[in-house]
C-alpha cells in the first residue's frame, strides 16, 4: 500500500533484508537472506550451529559488513553510515562475544553506555539502579567486569541493551549461561518492551523458550532462510521442535547413526 | 604411557605448530624458518667460539681468571634466563596438562614433555652450546682433568632451568585471577627494567665521584704514573669473603668448580655436580607437585589456611557524568572512561614501565650531574629531549588506539556516536598521563641542567605538542594498522606480516614524527647565531605557534579520521576483538 511515495508496509517492518549475503573465503555464512520482521513483535531466529544467525545479526547491527544485499533495520538503509549511525540510537543489541569493557566496573559500563545514548545523567543513575537490581547485580556493581563470571557478563551486557530503552532489541543467545531468576525476569522483561511497542529479534538453542515468548519465527540452514511464519502458524500444525526437525534436522537425524551402537 | 600416546602427544604439539604456522601465512613460516635457522647457527656457533676459546685463548690463563670468566657467562646466562620469564609466563604450556586431565595418559610424562620443551628457549640455545663448548675446549686446552665442568655446567643448566620451570608455575597458580595476573605481568617487567637500570645508576654515580673528587693528594710522578696500569694487570688475590661465596651460593659452584679443577683439585667440582642437581631434581620435584595441584585443584600448601575470597572492590567517586570543558559531552564522557579503563589496565602500566627507566635516568642526572658540565648551547635540546622521551613508552597506546579494547571495541561500533568524539576521547584520556610524566621529567632535567626559564616554558608547550602531533598520526595507524594486543600483556596477537612491518616501520619512525618540536630549539640557535635574538626567545614564541598552529591541524584532521573510523569500523573490530588461542 502506498501513500506518495512512502510505502507504508515497508514502515511496518522493522528488519527488511533482501538477498543478504556474506561469504568468508570460500565459505558463503549467509546466503541470499530475505528476512521481514515486523514491528512489535518478539521474533525467534532459529538454526542449528554455523548455520549463520550470528553473522545474520553480526551484520544487521553493523558489527559486519555484508558481502552483497540490502538491509533496512527501523525502515533507514542501514548501508548509509550516517543513518547507520542514527538507527543506532534506536537499537538495543547483546552481541555472541560480549561487548565490555574489561577494566570498568558494571556501574560505570551501565552508566559509560547510558551517556553514550545522550540520556540524561539522572535517568542514567536511575535506569542502572534498576537494571542492576533486575539482574541481581546490585551487590557487584563495583566490581570489575573482568571479574564477573560468564552469566553475570551476559547480564551486564543485557542491562546495557535495555538501558536506552530500544525501539528494537538485538539477543544472540540472551539466556545463555543466565541463572533461572534471572531468566523469568528477563521474559518478563522482554515481554514488556514487545507490549510498549519495541520489536525483540532474538537467536536461541532452547526451542522452549522460543515456543514460549516468540510472536514470530524464522529458521535459517546453511545460511539460508527455510522457513518463516509467526508462532501460531506453527501451533497450528504441531510444535516447534517439529517444524525445526522437519526443515533441519530430520535428514540429520536419519544419517547419523553410530555402527557400534546399532543391534 | 604407553609409545603410541608418547607418539600421539608429539604428533599433537607437531600439529598444533604448524597450524599455528600456517595460519601465518607464507611469509610468517618462512620468517620462523629463518628465526629457527638463526638460532640453530647461533648456538652451533657459540659451541665453536666457546670450543677455541677454552682450547686456544684460555689455557694459559690462572685459575682466579677462570673463575672471573665463568662468573661472567653465567651472570650474562641469568640476565637472559629472567627475560624470559617476562615473555614465558604470558605463554601457555607447550601441552595444556588441563585440557588432559580426563584422557587415561600419564600426567607426569606429559609434566616431563613440557619440561623439555621449556629448553626452547633464547637464553638455552644461544648460551648452553657456548657453555658446553667452552667447557670442552678448557678440557682440551687445559687437560682432560677439565672434563669435570661438563657435568657441573649440565646440572647447573638443569638447576636453573628446573627453577625456572618451578617459578613460573608458581606465578600461574598466583595468576588465576586475572587481575592479579596482569599485575604479576607488570610487576615483573617494571623489576626487570628497574634492574637493567643498575648498572646505568652505579655508572652515573661512580663516574661522576670520580670526575668531581678533589685532587688533594700531589700529582704522582710520571714514573709512579707509569707503573699505575701495570698494577692493575698483576692478577689480585680473591678476597676470603668473595671465595666463601663462591662455595656457598649455587650460582657461583661453576666458577668455583673451573678454578679448583684449574688448580688440579677435582673435589669442589664433584661435590658441585652433586649438588646443583640435587638442587635441580627438588625443583622439578616441586613444580611437578605444584602443576598437578593446580590443575586437579588441590591444596597449594599444607601450611595454607582458607582464606576469604577476595575481589576488587572499586571504590567509585562519579560515574563518570562529568563534562569536561570545551569539549562535547559524549566525547567527555568517553574521555573519562577510556581514562578509567587506561588506569586500571595492567597493559598500560608495563607500556609506561618504559619511562620509569627513563625516569631512573633523569632522575640519577639530577642527583649526581652538575649543572656546570653541560653545555648551555645543549640545555634546550635536553629539555625538548625529555619531553620525546615522554612518549617513547606510550608509542603503542597512541598508535594502537583500540588494540587494548579488545572485545570491548565492539561497544564502540555500537554506539550511535560520532566517531570523531570516540579518537577525541581516546587522545584526552592519555593526555594526562602524557602530560604527568612529561612534566616529571622536565622537572628532574630542570634541576639537572638548569635551562633558563623561558626554555622551560617553550618547552612546557612543546609538550602538547609532540602529543597533538603524535595523536594525529596515531589516530590515521589506529585506524588503518589496528592489531590485538593481548590480555595482560604488551604482545601484538597473530598479526599479519604487513601488519608487523607496519608496526615495526611506525615505531623507528617515532623520533622523526618528533622532529618538528626540536626545530623549535634549533630556530632559537640559528636566530641567535645570526644575532637577531636570543634563542630563548624564539624557541618560546615558536613554541607557541607551533602548538597554535597543530591544535588547528587536529581540530580539522578530527572529522576527516572520524570519517575513516566509521568506514573502516567493522575491519578494525575484525582485528582487534577477534579471540586467538
Amino acid at each position: 500500500m502506498f501513500l506518495g511515495d512512502v510505502d507504508l508496509s515497508r514502515m511496518e517492518l522493522a528488519i527488511e533484508t533482501s538477498g543478504l549475503t556474506r561469504r568468508f573465503g570460500d565459505l558463503t555464512a549467509v546466503d541470499g537472506l530475505d528476512l521481514h520482521v515486523r514491528t512489535g513483535t518478539f521474533y525467534g531466529f532459529l538454526g542449528p550451529n554455523g548455520a549463520g544467525k550470528s553473522t545474520t545479526i553480526k551484520m544487521l547491527t553493523g558489527l559486519l559488513a555484508p558481502t552483497s544485499g540490502s538491509m533496512r533495520v527501523l525502515g533507514e538503509d542501514t548501508s548509509d553510515l550516517r543513518r547507520a549511525r542514527e538507527v543506532k540510537r534506536r537499537i538495543g543489541v547483546v552481541p555472541e562475544d560480549l561487548a565490555l569493557f574489561d577494566n570498568l566496573t558494571g556501574r560505570e559500563y551501565l552508566t559509560f553506555v547510558g551517556r553514550m545514548y545522550q540520556l540524561p545523567a539522572a535517568m542514567v543513575r536511575q535506569r542502572c539502579d534498576e537494571l542492576l537490581a533486575m539482574m541481581t547485580l546490585a551487590h557487584e556493581d563495583a566490581k570489575l567486569t573482568v571479574e564477573y563470571s560468564h552469566g553475570m557478563k551476559k547480564k551486564l551486557a543485557l542491562a546495557a541493551a535495555l538501558i536506552p530503552n530500544p525501539d528494537l532489541l538485538f539477543l544472540d543467545e540472551p539466556f545463555e549461561g543466565v541463572d533461572a531468576i534471572s531468566s523469568a525476569v528477563l521474559r518478563d522483561t522482554l515481554r514488556q518492551c514487545v507490549r510498549r511497542g519495541a520489536t525483540v529479534f532474538l537467536t536461541s538453542h532452547v526451542l522452549e523458550i522460543v515456543e514460549k515468548l516468540c510472536t514470530d519465527v524464522g529458521i535459517i540452514a546453511q545460511g539460508r532462510l527455510v522457513h518463516q511464519s509467526t508462532m501460531d502458524e506453527i501451533r497450528d500444525r504441531g510444535s516447534l521442535e517439529q517444524r525445526f526437525l522437519e526443515v533441519v534436522g530430520s535428514d540429520h537425524i536419519e544419517r547419523q547413526k553410530l555402527s557400534w551402537l546399532e543391534g | 604411557m604407553d609409545t603410541d600416546q608418547l607418539r600421539t602427544i608429539l604428533w599433537l604439539r607437531w600439529r598444533l605448530s604448524r597450524n599455528q604456522w600456517a595460519r601465518a601465512g607464507g611469509l610468517g613460516a618462512v620468517l620462523t624458518l629463518i628465526v629457527v635457522a638463526l638460532g640453530l647457527v647461533a648456538g652451533a656457533g657459540g659451541a665453536l667460539a666457546g670450543l677455541l676459546a677454552g682450547g686456544l685463548a684460555l689455557p694459559k690463563v690462572p685459575p682466579t681468571m677462570l673463575l672471573a670468566i665463568w662468573d661472567a657467562v653465567i651472570v650474562v646466562f641469568l640476565f637472559f634466563c629472567m627475560m624470559s620469564i617476562v615473555s614465558e609466563i604470558q605463554r601457555s604450556e607447550t601441552i595444556d596438562i588441563g585440557r588432559m586431565l580426563h584422557l587415561p595418559i600419564s600426567l607426569r610424562q606429559i609434566f616431563v614433555i613440557n619440561y623439555l620443551a621449556s629448553h626452547l628457549s633464547v637464553s638455552v640455545i644461544l648460551f648452553v652450546p657456548g657453555m658446553f663448548g667452552l667447557a670442552l675446549g678448557l678440557a682440551l686446552g687445559k687437560g682432560l682433568v677439565m672434563l669435570w665442568l661438563l657435568p657441573l655446567v649440565i646440572g647447573f643448566v638443569f638447576m636453573i632451568t628446573a627453577w625456572i620451570y618451578c617459578l613460573r608455575g608458581w606465578l600461574v597458580t598466583l595468576m588465576i585471577n586475572p587481575r592479579r595476573r596482569r599485575a604479576i605481568i607488570a610487576g615483573v617487567t617494571v623489576g626487570f627494567i628497574l634492574l637493567t637500570q643498575l648498572p646505568n645508576l652505579l655508572v652515573q654515580l661512580t663516574s661522576d665521584r670520580g670526575r668531581h673528587r678533589p685532587r688533594t693528594v700531589p700529582s704522582a710522578s710520571s714514573e709512579e704514573q707509569d707503573q699505575i696500569p701495570s698494577q692493575g694487570k698483576r692478577e689480585r688475590p680473591i678476597p676470603p669473603l668473595m671465595l666463601t661465596a663462591h662455595k656457598v651460593v649455587p650460582f657461583l659452584w661453576v666458577g668455583n668448580g673451573a678454578m679448583t679443577l684449574a688448580a688440579g683439585d677435582v673435589r669442589p667440582a664433584i661435590l658441585a655436580t652433586l649438588g646443583v642437581f640435587a638442587i635441580g631434581t627438588l625443583g622439578l620435584g616441586r613444580a611437578y607437585r605444584s602443576t598437578i595441584r593446580f590443575y586437579q585443584g588441590g591444596e597449594t600448601s599444607k601450611k595454607t589456611r582458607p582464606k576469604a575470597k577476595t575481589t576488587v572492590v572499586v571504590r567509585v567517586r562519579d560515574d563518570g557524568d562529568g563534562r569536561l570543558p570545551g569539549i562535547p559531552q559524549e566525547a567527555s564522557t568517553l574521555a573519562r572512561a577510556f581514562f578509567r579503563s587506561l588506569k586500571r589496565a595492567p597493559e598500560v602500566k608495563m607500556a609506561l614501565g618504559m619511562n620509569l627507566m627513563w625516569l631512573v635516568m633523569f632522575g640519577g642526572m639530577a642527583l649526581f650531574k652538575r649543572s656546570s658540565t653541560t653545555p648551555d648551547i645543549a640545555k634546550p635540546f635536553m629539555a625538548t629531549g625529555a619531553v620525546a622521551v615522554t612518549f617513547f613508552g606510550m608509542s603503542q597506546l597512541l598508535f594502537n588506539l583500540f588494540g587494548f579494547d579488545r572485545g570491548g571495541f565492539r561497544t564502540l561500533v555500537l554506539l550511535p556516536t560520532r566517531r570523531e568524539w570516540i579518537l577525541l576521547g581516546k587522545n584526552l584520556a592519555l593526555f594526562p598521563i602524557a602530560a604527568a610524566i612529561g612534566l616529571v621529567l622536565l622537572a628532574l632535567v630542570t634541576i639537572a641542567v638548569h635551562p633558563p626559564t623561558m626554555v622551560v616554558v617553550a618547552t612546557i608547550l612543546q609538550l602538547p605538542a609532540a602529543f597533538l602531533l603524535l595523536s594525529m598520526m596515531g589516530n590515521l595507524l589506529s585506524v588503518l594498522v589496528p592489531y590485538r594486543v593481548a590480555p595482560g600483556s604488551m604482545k601484538p596477537t597473530k598479526t599479519r606480516t604487513t601488519t608487523t612491518f607496519l608496526i615495526v616501520l611506525s615505531h623507528l619512525l617515532f623520533p622523526v614524527t618528533l622532529a618538528p618540536i626540536f626545530l623549535m630549539p634549533l630556530l632559537g640557535l640559528l636566530f641567535e647565531w645570526a644575532g637577531w635574538a636570543s634563542a630563548a626567545t624564539v624557541n618560546l614564541i615558536a613554541s607557541a605557534m607551533l602548538l597554535a598552529a597543530l591544535v588547528l591541524c587536529y581540530r580539522f584532521s578530527l572529522p576527516a579520521l572520524g570519517d575513516l573510523l566509521e568506514r573502516r569500523e567493522r575491519q578494525v573490530l575484525d582485528v582487534v576483538a577477534r579471540e586467538v588461542e
